[in-house]
């Protein structure tokens, strides 16, 4: 281990080959985002039923619908027949049924096989059989998870556990009633790094001071580049004379009314493996979706919701999406600044962790421990 | 006159597809309470339009929506251009039967 001849100060970070080598991404998406709750759509954007979105999903592209009894479902986004993709559209309505364009084998919004040509000359092809294959489905918060595993974890824990070791309970995160705000502008960021840079980028505040001025001057705190996300329970507050979560430190809209004293003027950030963060704050609450597509190419989709009568007030929230805008095309500006430096070799054997961010190593040995590739070597991966 | 089903088993909106004939037939029964029966095979590409989309007095193709009348068989929407033949329905002691076309009932 190249750890044993590091100064005590700094821990090691994953080799620069973990941010690089295909083989690596591959074992990621399998062992990761296809094992995992992955958190997909915001469900009012399935409006109604057959309204659908398509999402990729580690190696798989999904298909989350809603069906007739207002449930929201999620298929291998595949024709049985011949394999062909059912949607290639990102979003879309369909009025009664999935049809591949291919032969028109037709599917219900509940993924059954209803129609194909000739098939009333194939008794023996069993409908449900047939059918799209179906993936696990969970609603919390408004957004939709998804599961490829064919028996996922227990929600409860995955996920919920996730933002009750960070929170302290559900009932934290409950008081901002998520599930009911509305959607008031989203953002697509295309960013040209690596998932885990993305990660590891939130995880901590060492940063905030040199790239993110206008978030230190909300919340003075972040100078010390602490993380926040370390202590249970702790939020971030807003610094004196800050009248709100805002890019010039201007009044907010109006509060969340379950937010409680003890959270107001404070942010709160949560990472929630494996591909999520939550940032709340008294006003509103910006959600970052994460979408690995390559091992140096992730897609962050970013919603800013706010109360749904605040939103269709009209009233200016520029100043507040302006400013978790900014923090987000710094953060990724950085990530992107490190992806090509992955396969220096000045890299090679990773670099290192200041006490701000031993935490990350936490982050590294999941990672390690969800790959099986056991203890984390001193070159490259093979 | 050829038993098809009892009615209990067709509540409004749905579609039964008799295949004791050749070809097959299609009873359906409307949201009006209307009893129709047509060739189940639609005229455009082999696909049961049992399975399709009963909407009023006419009936959508699951695989390319082409649209017949039920009263008349007429084609009302393409990719089909051939109608289909409609066919008789009796309801007796509350089973439904097929009276099909160029058969006394």
């Amino acid at each position: 281990m190249t750890t044993s001849s590091l100064p005590p100060s700094v821990i090691a970070t994953l080799p620069g080959g973990y941010y690089t080598h295909e083989n690596i991404f591959a074992l990621e998406q399998a062992r990761i985002f296809e094992s995992m709750w992955f958190c997909v759509v915001r469900a009012a954007d399935l409006a109604k039923p057959g309204a659908f979105r398509t999402v990729q999903v580690g190696r798989e592209s999904v298909l989350v619908t809603r069906a007739r009894d207002q449930s929201i479902r999620a298929f291998l986004n595949v024709c049985r027949h011949r394999g062909a993709r059912i949607k290639t559209e990102e979003s879309g309505e369909v009025r009664r049924a999935f049809q591949c364009p291919y032969h028109a084998w037709t599917y219900d919004l509940e993924g059954k096989l209803i129609a194909a040509p000739n098939l009333t000359k194939m008794p023996d092809i069993d409908r449900v059989e047939y059918g799209l294959v179906n993936v696990h489905v969970r609603e919390w918060l408004g957004y939709v998870w998804v599961c490829l595993a064919d028996e996922p974890e227990p929600f409860e824990e995955e996920v919920q556990g996730q933002v009750v070791s960070r929170l302290g309970d559900l009932d934290s995160i409950h008081n901002y009633g998520i599930e009911s705000l509305e959607v008031a502008r989203r953002i697509v960021y295309d960013v040209k790094a690596n998932w885990k840079l993305i990660i590891e980028n939130f995880m901590e505040c060492y940063h905030c001071a040199t790239i993110h001025p206008e978030l230190v001057e909300v919340l003075p705190e972040f100078a010390e580049g602490l993380a926040t996300q370390l202590y249970v329970g702790h939020g971030a507050e807003f610094g004196e004379g800050v009248e709100g979560f805002t890019v010039d430190g201007s009044p907010g809209a109006d509060r969340i009314p379950g937010v409680s004293e003890t959270q107001d003027r404070r942010y709160y950030g949560l990472t929630v493996r494996p591909l999520m963060f939550i940032n709340l704050v008294p006003d509103h609450v910006v959600i970052h979706r994460i979408f690995p597509l390559a091992a140096d190419h992730t897609v962050l989709e970013c919603d800013w919701l706010f109360r749904a009568d605040v939103v269709r007030s009209g009233r200016d929230l520029e100043p507040s999406i302006e400013l978790f805008h900014r923090v987000n095309v710094q953060d990724f500006e950085a990530c992107e600044r490190c992806q090509p430096a992955m396969n220096s070799r000045a890299y090679a054997r990773g670099g290192v962790l200041v006490p701000t961010e031993h935490h990350i190593a936490g982050f590294h040995e999941w990672v390690l421990d969800r790959l099986g590739t056991g203890q984390l070597g001193t070159g490259q991966p093979t | 006159m050829i038993p098809a089903c009892p009615l209990a088993a067709l509540p409004r909106g749905e579609a039964f597809r008799l295949d004791a004939v050749e070809p097959p037939i299609a009873v359906f029964h409307t949201d009006d309470g209307e009893l129709y029966a047509v060739d189940d095979t639609c005229t455009h590409q082999d696909a049961s339009l049992a399975d399709g989309w009963l909407e009023g007095c006419e009936v959508e193709c699951p695989l390319h929506a082409s649209r017949f009348d039920l009263r008349t068989g007429q084609v009302d929407a393409p990719p089909a251009k051939l109608p289909v033949r409609t066919h008789g329905v009796v309801v007796e002691e509350g089973t439904v039967y097929v009276v099909p076309s160029g058969e006394a009932a």
